[in-house]
């Protein structure tokens, strides 16, 4: 028997893309922006977001997904900043994928929400390759890490909307050049909204919650 | 390393595929990766390998890498990227961003 050649042309993922697009359908529809947050570990993701709810909690309807390969440390962490949190322990896998945020949001009343973070497990690599269904991917870069990273895992700086760069108060103590990281991230996506944070200092937390808020406005404004 | 959950995610696109026709036989898989998809090439077929042969005997797979495509700010010409940073293979000089080279593909199946 002769073997006779089959074209496929198929995403690998689409089984994913078809639950992200039904997630971002559903947030849509209540009017939800939502930002799917990625990094490496320990760039600061939970502290930003703690800071973040703080800073947002008068005057907007939070809520977080919080993603981890084990403990739900995370998410007690921001709970206890008064918001709905809902932890998803992937036991191993690293990264969120669609169906897993979308069983999430059964225990989250999205009539109640006006943004949804998705605080996405510490891994640079995979969590880029799997839509979530969010509004926007925003990526985090810790002063610590070194200004070539963005060369270095390129997937995730070429689909995030926003470059959050982290923990600048600690600049003077290493040698990380803010400029350079962020002329690497431009070269890799020169659309990049770039914003520089101290979740310890405050510096630039301003600017990220009106980033989030305008996002927030036109959402509703497209609903 | 998510390549083995992609594995998985293709050998059941393949079984979908062969969906009512049982005897059928997979002989070899192609598959493209973009080199800024976030997928490394050499562990999806590390992957592919393991899991396809475990279904299908003697399978053959080939996971082929996608460039992405870069265009320079002086001379204007396209050219292919593989890596950062995009250099002008004429001029030198640097590209800002690039298109394509993001997608995960299975393109074709060889059965019989």
């Amino acid at each position: 028997m002769s073997a006779e050649r089959v074209d496929v042309e198929q995403k690998v993922l689409s089984a994913n893309d078809q639950i992200a697009s039904e997630v971002r359908g559903r947030l849509a529809g209540h009017g939800v922006f939502s930002v799917n947050i990625l990094s490496s570990p320990g760039s600061g993701k939970t502290t930003l977001l703690e800071r973040t709810v703080d800073l947002l909690k008068p005057s907007l309807r939070l809520a977080v997904v919080a993603g981890d390969v084990q403990t739900r440390n995370d998410a007690e962490r921001l709970e206890r900043h008064g918001i709905p949190v809902q932890a998803i322990e992937t036991g191993g896998g690293c990264h969120l994928n669609a169906r897993q945020v979308s069983e999430s949001l059964e225990s989250l009343d999205l009539g109640e929400m006006d943004l949804l973070f998705i605080e996405n497990v510490g891994n640079l690599v995979c969590p880029s390759s799997f839509d979530l269904g969010e509004s926007r991917k925003v990526v985090l870069l810790s002063v610590t890490e070194g200004e070539d990273k963005p060369l270095k895992y390129p997937a995730a700086f070429r689909r995030a909307g926003v470059l959050v760069v982290t923990k600048v108060d600690l600049v003077p103590h290493v040698e990380f050049s803010t400029q350079t990281a962020i002329e690497n991230a431009l070269s890799i996506n020169p659309d990049l909204v770039v914003l520089s944070t101290s979740s310890y200092t405050g510096e630039g937390l301003d600017s990220w919650a009106e980033w989030l808020t305008g996002q927030v406005t036109e959402c509703k404004q497209g609903s | 390393m998510h390549e083995m959950s992609l594995a998985l995610e293709i050998l059941s696109i393949c079984e979908r595929e062969l969906g009512g026709l049982p005897e059928t036989q997979v002989t070899a898989v192609g598959v493209e990766v973009g080199a800024f998809s976030g997928v490394d090439a050499d562990s999806l077929q590390f992957c592919l390998e393991a899991v396809m042969s475990g279904q299908f005997d003697g399978v053959r797979c080939e996971v082929v890498r996608q460039p992405g495509e870069a265009a320079c700010p002086r001379c204007d010409r396209a050219f292919k990227v593989m890596r950062a940073p995009f250099e002008c293979p004429e001029c030198g000089s640097l590209a800002r961003g690039f298109s394509g080279g993001q997608g995960l593909q299975l393109c074709y199946l060889e059965v019989e």
